[in-house]
């Protein structure tokens, strides 16, 4: 199998999806490849936040700026991407009423709304703060889904000509002299190589940007700052909670659904696949957010995660003095003589559009077309789910009429023909996938219980069969929500562990050799 | 007894206590069922995860909790499931409104002493089909179900007008008797009466509502709690005189025991709570200070004894079942089976009679196959309901107690 | 104030294991639990050691494992303490529902997930799965009953696999209970046995899962062998579990025919201890807290998730009596860094120590308290999950904490 197409973009993140979407609505075509699902790398491993620029006002305006402007553009595209919960910067005594006033005048500047409030009316909105507030000020932080978002972008390019590879790795470039024109490509899943042959490659892989410059014998300088986060079992405020102080460790709380997200630490990693997070960090988390709001000791926290951001270094942005500090379009014919192969980096979520914009704004230029970007009025695709109780009634009661659902998991409420109609569109390829389509595992028990019950229905279905044996899948889904949970285990989320341990290990076995899905029946 | 010093946490967290363990779906008599009830892990701390306040209540499901805490006495994780059912009910008809039906079988009280004193005409219509049909369709109650006869005089009535035995020098004991006593089973109340003067106690019947229990089973919690108000401005002067209190309805017993204070939050519950027991509790606490205080003669019959939901609820053990085992000659079998079903007022309802039925069939199976004499149980909603379903003589354990008292 | 002679704290199979054995011996004996202990989880069959290779006699098993693991519960009971609390445990299962092993040594039985699992004990119910011969058998799940994966057990024995749908009882959506409920009626499994009947190949040996009744799985298994032409056995599925629950009920049963009171539903949120002495404990039901006195008093919480232990940020604590806990170093070292490894988690090391009687012991193994004894999971030293103890541990340190309270 050997393809063609005009831009091939490499990364299923925000940016390389924005792209596709961005490409298509101005009709060029292009195939994007990915080497997990949507969002594998830092797009689904933020917080969620859908930033006013109230955060980056003080210490860097124009990037506070950028965030508010697409802040708004986001509010009017992906409406149901977005939970509009605003957010507060909340004071400490030792925080003092002087950043405040600061940080309160810095937003101005960047032309960022806000609303100074008393410390009564800071806890009568966030009855869970700190008593010891000296007030907060309001400005449009919101919570936003970096899945649907990418998803949506990436449904919405597939409707314009658009196709995706997911699962699917570059393993070379294919060059022509100083030309890059294509890549080698091999599915993840079935070992299968092929070749996608393209006059522009975008290297959209953010953090792995040097991964497939490597292929090209090329770097660039790309620090690595490991974010790491924890998500509570409930949702602990209604609006995003930030510590109104200088950017630091653990001044962040972000409603996202059910649950909340708090973060972050931050540390340079070199490691791109380093996501464990250390007991040090979680207590590093929990004692910071506890000044905020002082019953996070004895909240239950389900999962902590970490995430890797790629920071480009000074130098590397420097060809275009057009775009911001926070993100770098390095046009590699420039740089290093290399044609046909850009690379997007850097930015946050945040910023998505705006990279894709510049980055489509960049190869038409080169291609010699004068098409408009859309992105910045045209709406996306698709509803949200909302979090309430009503919201999931009513989603259920529409996915099962007749009202006798098998409600998968019981947590998130998923029922079975929410699976059944995801596996309908054949998109899905492995347990992973459906987990991130559906909110399957993401609930109080992480999965402990539906993920059997999952398996048995692909079993049913005789649909895990090819890709080998479903107690392998469980074993290995087991494996990876470990990660998640094991910094975590204390109190409650302990008694839960030893559950789902006594589950697996205990009455199922699933721990002693021959096990692992290769047993066989008899004796 | 003492008051409990323990902080109780916030209502917010408690779905954080929920380990999805099942446990309590291997207990809950609805969800076993009917697959319209989800079960008390999804009902309560499951859908508690997406609730909030300021929004419109949606989960219908939640009327069909019957409130028998089956699933409380089971979790192994202290979540108290019922109770965020009740409060999740009582939001969700706050908003849908109750109707006629519901207004009028919460007031018992009020239309019990008026029915009772008509008795002679109210009762035969009760079982006038014509009239049970029409309670059917415009009350929705559902034909079906028996609606038990009222009796007069009253056990008030009775009690005010008997002539009282010498008392002097004997400590005096209060009796809470509820509605249901006083208007349908007044032998119950005689029986109580009995048993506590054969023990040495002087008894005072004080003044008293409606315990408030049929108010929360609509999720009136502000009917609850005003029925609360009044019973314990009539009950507290009794109980800081020094004397203690009994009951003789499990149900009215753990409304006035552990509803008035965690749930309904009033003043001065907890003072009531520690010197209010129930009946045979009481009675069994007596046995073992005063060596054999009240003392049996034979009395040869095979009783089969039921365990409410509520005593159950109440965790003080089966009081009954060991005063039953102190008179020679009964044999006492259990009917352990789970939840007759009826859930107090839940049963009476059309759309919610057949769950009762159904949740009650095995109760039935189990009593035809120990065949007794008679079966005893604590509750008056257990004694309708094992009626219904069995047709046999139901008793209160007093009624069979007080049979074997022996003379002098 | 009524005097216990022993109070059992925990309502697993330990607890229940020590209050039968001391109620069996004519003592008074108190059950408090929070609610319903592990056993509902997943009790199903006895495992002892399932370290012992099937073949291999138990007894030279279990005892060369306490000789290199002589920190183990098992080493306070040794194998003749196991084997005669065994016997006891077989006596309260008489015959028709009784629970029997392959001779003295483990069987592999298949479990939800199709894989085998060593187990000694097995109700008759599922004695049938042990030596299973794959060509032979055929599973049976139930369509809409998502606990057991009938696709999944069937695809890892290699085995043939059906889905049965039975629209007439409305199978979809149902709970465990439910079905176990439905089993106990013989139209019900009569009919669903011809629908198997039905679906058989030749096969000899037919697996469902763990419902075959509640209330009297011995006829479910007869009635089912006899109309569907081959030997039935259960699978052990996801929680909640049916066949626990018969044990369960059973010990409550006995316990309550024996006199013996039981608490359940509320956490034990205090204990006075006066020199080295337990003097009584307290129980919490909102709003009051009521004191209990015994001579004899036996801990039986269980781990993390009954609730015995609690794991706080930085260190693990004994939540009720605040014994020493034997545990590693810092939340750091409690986990592995992979789930599934051949060794077990540190943390599941962790628990209470004891001297020989199992009283709990500080440094140097003098013993803290004297009239306390600590029985189950919660003691340190064993891993029961990856040893496939549980329940050996259970019954074993249960009965022998009883006999020590009782010569106490």
């Amino acid at each position: 199998m050997d393809l063609q197409t005009d831009v091939l973009i490499i990364g299923g993140g925000a940016t390389g999806a924005g792209i596709a979407r961005d490409l298509a609505l101005r009709g060029i075509p292009s195939i994007l490849v990915e080497r997990g699902d949507f969002t594998s790398g830092a797009s689904g491993r933020n917080q969620g936040l859908l930033h006013s620029g109230g955060r980056y006002a003080v210490n860097d305006p124009e990037a506070a700026r950028e965030c508010i402007s697409e802040n708004r553009i986001l509010r009017r595209i992906a409406p149901h991407c977005i939970e509009d919960t605003g957010g507060l910067f909340v004071s400490l005594p030792e925080d003092g009423a002087e950043y405040r006033a600061t940080f309160i005048r810095a937003c101005e500047v960047a032309g960022i709304e806000t609303i100074p409030l008393s410390p009564r009316e800071t806890l009568s909105l966030e009855p869970r703060l700190t008593p010891d507030t000296i007030g907060a000020v309001q400005v449009p932080d919101g919570a936003i889904d970096p899945f649907t978002l990418v998803v949506e972008n990436a449904r919405d390019a597939e409707s314009r000509g658009a196709r995706f590879f997911l699962h699917t790795e570059a393993t070379g470039l294919l060059r022509e002299g100083s030309r890059v024109t294509g890549a080698t490509l091999r599915d993840r899943l079935t070992g299968q190589e092929f070749t996608i042959a393209a006059p522009w490659v975008v290297n959209a892989t953010g953090a792995w940007a040097n991964q497939i410059l490597a292929l090209a014998g090329l770097k660039i300088g790309i620090a690595l700052s490991k974010g790491s986060m924890l998500i509570t079992n409930t949702r602990l405020t209604e609006r995003v909670i930030n510590r109104c102080r200088p950017p630091a460790s653990g001044d962040i709380i972000v409603p996202n659904d059910t649950v909340s997200i708090l973060g972050t630490t931050s540390s340079r990693s070199d490691d791109l696949e380093q996501y464990e997070v250390t007991p040090d960090e979680v207590s590093l988390l929990v004692d910071e957010l506890s000044r905020l709001i002082p019953s996070l000791r004895g909240e239950r926290f389900t999962r902590a995660y970490a995430g890797v951001r790629p920071l480009v270094q000074v130098g590397e942005t420097d060809d275009d003095r057009g775009i911001s500090r926070g993100f770098a379009l390095i046009d590699h014919e420039g740089r290093d003589g290399v044609k046909g192969l850009v690379t997007i980096t850097g930015g946050k979520l945040m910023t998505y559009r705006l990279m894709a914009e510049r980055t489509t704004d960049f190869i038409c230029a080169r291609m010699g077309l004068r098409v408009p970007c859309l992105t910045q009025a045209q709406r996306l695709p698709g509803a949200g789910l909302g979090h309430a109780l009503q919201d999931r009634l009513l989603w259920l009661r529409r996915q099962t009429p007749a009202s006798r659902g098998e409600i998968l998991c019981d947590c998130e409420l998923v029922p079975r023909e929410a699976v059944d109609a995801i596996l309908r569109e054949g998109k899905v390829r492995e347990l992973q996938d459906i987990l991130h389509r559906t909110r399957l595992a993401k609930g109080t028990c992480q999965g402990g219980f539906c993920v059997y019950r999952l398996l048995g229905l692909l079993n049913e279905m005789r649909k895990a069969e090819g890709r080998g044996d479903s107690n392998r899948i469980l074993r290995a889904f087991l494996e990876e929500r470990w990660k998640g949970i094991r910094p975590v285990l204390w109190g409650i989320s302990l008694k839960e562990e030893e559950l789902i341990e006594s589950i697996y290990k205990g009455l199922f076995n699933l721990n002693a050799a021959g096990n692992d899905g290769s047993a066989g029946g008899g004796e | 007894m003492t008051p409990a010093t323990e902080p109780r946490n916030p209502a917010r967290t408690l779905p954080d206590l929920c380990v999805r363990c099942a446990t309590c779906m291997a207990v809950c008599p609805v969800a076993r069922v009917t697959p319209r009830f989800p079960g008390p892990k999804q009902a309560g701390p499951g859908a508690q995860r997406f609730r909030s306040a300021a929004e419109a209540s949606v989960d219908d499901w939640i009327e069909l909790c019957t409130a028998c805490r089956l699933c409380d006495t089971a979790c192994p994780a202290g979540v108290p499931i019922s109770e965020l059912n009740l409060l999740a009910k009582a939001k969700f008809l706050d908003e849908r409104g109750r109707g006629l039906r519901d207004w009028l079988l919460v007031r018992s009280d009020l239309f019990g002493e008026l029915a009772a004193r008509y008795s002679r005409f109210v009762n035969p219509l009760l079982q006038n089909r014509t009239v049970r049909w029409l309670l059917d369709r415009t009350l929705a109650i559902d034909r079906r179900r028996m609606l038990p006869p009222y009796e007069y005089p009253t056990f008030r009535k009775w009690f005010a007008d008997r002539q009282a035995p010498e008392s002097a020098g004997r400590p005096r004991i209060a009796y809470f008797h509820g509605c249901f006593t006083n208007t349908n089973e007044v032998d119950v109340g005689k029986a109580a009466v009995a048993l506590l003067e054969a023990a040495g106690f002087t008894v005072t019947v004080p003044p008293q509502r409606c315990c408030g229990i049929p108010r929360l089973g609509v999720g009136d919690l502000r009917g609850a709690r005003e029925m609360g108000q009044r019973n314990l401005s009539l009950l507290l002067p009794t109980v800081r005189e020094g004397t203690d209190l009994v009951f003789s309805s499990t149900s009215c017993g753990m409304m006035l025991r552990h509803e008035y204070g965690p749930l309904l939050n009033l003043p001065g519950a907890q003072e009531l709570a520690v010197r209010l027991f129930d009946i045979c509790e009481f009675l069994v606490r007596r046995q073992e200070e005063n060596d054999a205080a009240v003392r049996f003669k034979p009395l040869p019959r095979k009783v089969a004894y039921f365990t409410p939901c509520h005593l159950r609820a109440l965790n003080i053990g089966l009081p009954a079942l060991e005063l039953l085992r102190l008179v020679p000659g009964v044999e006492v079998a259990m009917l352990d089976t789970e939840c007759c079903g009826l859930g107090g007022l839940y049963g009476f309802r059309k759309e919610k009679y057949p769950i009762s039925e159904e949740i009650g069939k095995g109760l039935k199976k189990e009593v035809g196959r120990l065949d007794p004499d008679t079966i005893v149980t604590d509750c008056e909603g257990c004694r309708m309901q094992l009626r219904a379903l069995t047709g046999r003589e139901v008793l209160h354990p007093v009624q069979l107690l007080r049979d074997a008292l022996a003379e002098g | 104030m009524k005097r216990w002679d022993l109070i059992v704290i925990g309502t697993g199979l330990a607890g229940l294991t020590a209050a039968r054995t001391a109620a069996e011996a004519g003592a008074r004996v108190l059950v408090v639990g929070r609610g319903i202990g592990s056993l509902a989880l997943f009790g199903n069959s006895i495992d002892v050691l399932g370290e012992v290779p099937p073949g291999v006699n138990l007894d030279a098993g279990v005892s060369d494992w306490i000789g290199t693991h002589p920190g183990h519960p098992y080493a306070r009971t040794g194998w003749e303490g196991i084997a005669e609390a065994l016997v006891a445990f077989q006596e309260l299962f008489p015959s028709p529902y009784r629970f029997v092993a392959a001779g003295l040594t483990n069987s592999l039985v298949p479990t939800g997930t199709g894989t085998l699992r060593p187990t000694y004990l097995l109700p008759i119910t599922m004695r049938a799965g042990a030596g299973l011969v794959a060509e032979e058998t055929l599973v049976v799940g139930f369509r809409g009953f998502k606990d057991f994966q009938g696709d999944t057990v069937s695809l890892h024995l290699k085995c043939r696999g059906v889905n049965i749908s039975l629209p007439r009882y409305g199978l979809e959506g149902l709970t465990a209970l439910a079905l176990a409920r439905l089993m106990d009626e013989e139209p019900f499994r009569k009919s669903l046995g011809e629908a198997i009947r039905g679906q058989k190949a030749g096969e000899k040996r037919i697996g469902l899962p763990a419902i075959l009744g509640l209330c009297d799985p011995a006829a479910v298994l007869e009635d089912l062998e006899g109309v569907i032409g081959a030997r039935v056995f259960e699978i052990p599925m996801l929680p909640p579990s049916i066949p626990g629950l018969r044990i369960f009920n059973r010990f409550r049963e006995r316990l309550i025919a024996k006199g013996a009171t039981f608490l359940m539903g509320n956490p034990v949120t205090g204990v006075t201890v006066k020199g080295g002495r337990c003097e009584g404990i307290r129980v919490c039901n909102p709003p009051l807290e009521t004191e209990y006195r015994a001579e004899q008093y036996i801990l039986a919480t269980g781990r993390f998730l009954g609730g015995g232990l609690w794991a706080e940020m930085d260190r693990i604590v004994e939540p009720v009596f605040h014994l020493p806990v034997s545990q590693p170093a810092g939340r750091g070292d409690w986990f592995r860094e992979r789930f599934f490894q051949p060794e077990a988690h540190p943390i599941h090391a962790a628990g209470i120590a004891t001297d020989r009687s199992l009283r709990p012991s500080g440094e140097g193994g003098a013993p803290l308290l004297t009239n306390v004894r600590v029985a189950g999971s919660i003691l340190a030293n064993h891993q029961s999950i990856e040893e496939h103890s549980r329940e050996g541990i259970a019954i074993a340190t249960g009965y022998r904490a009883a006999q020590e309270a009782l010569k106490a």
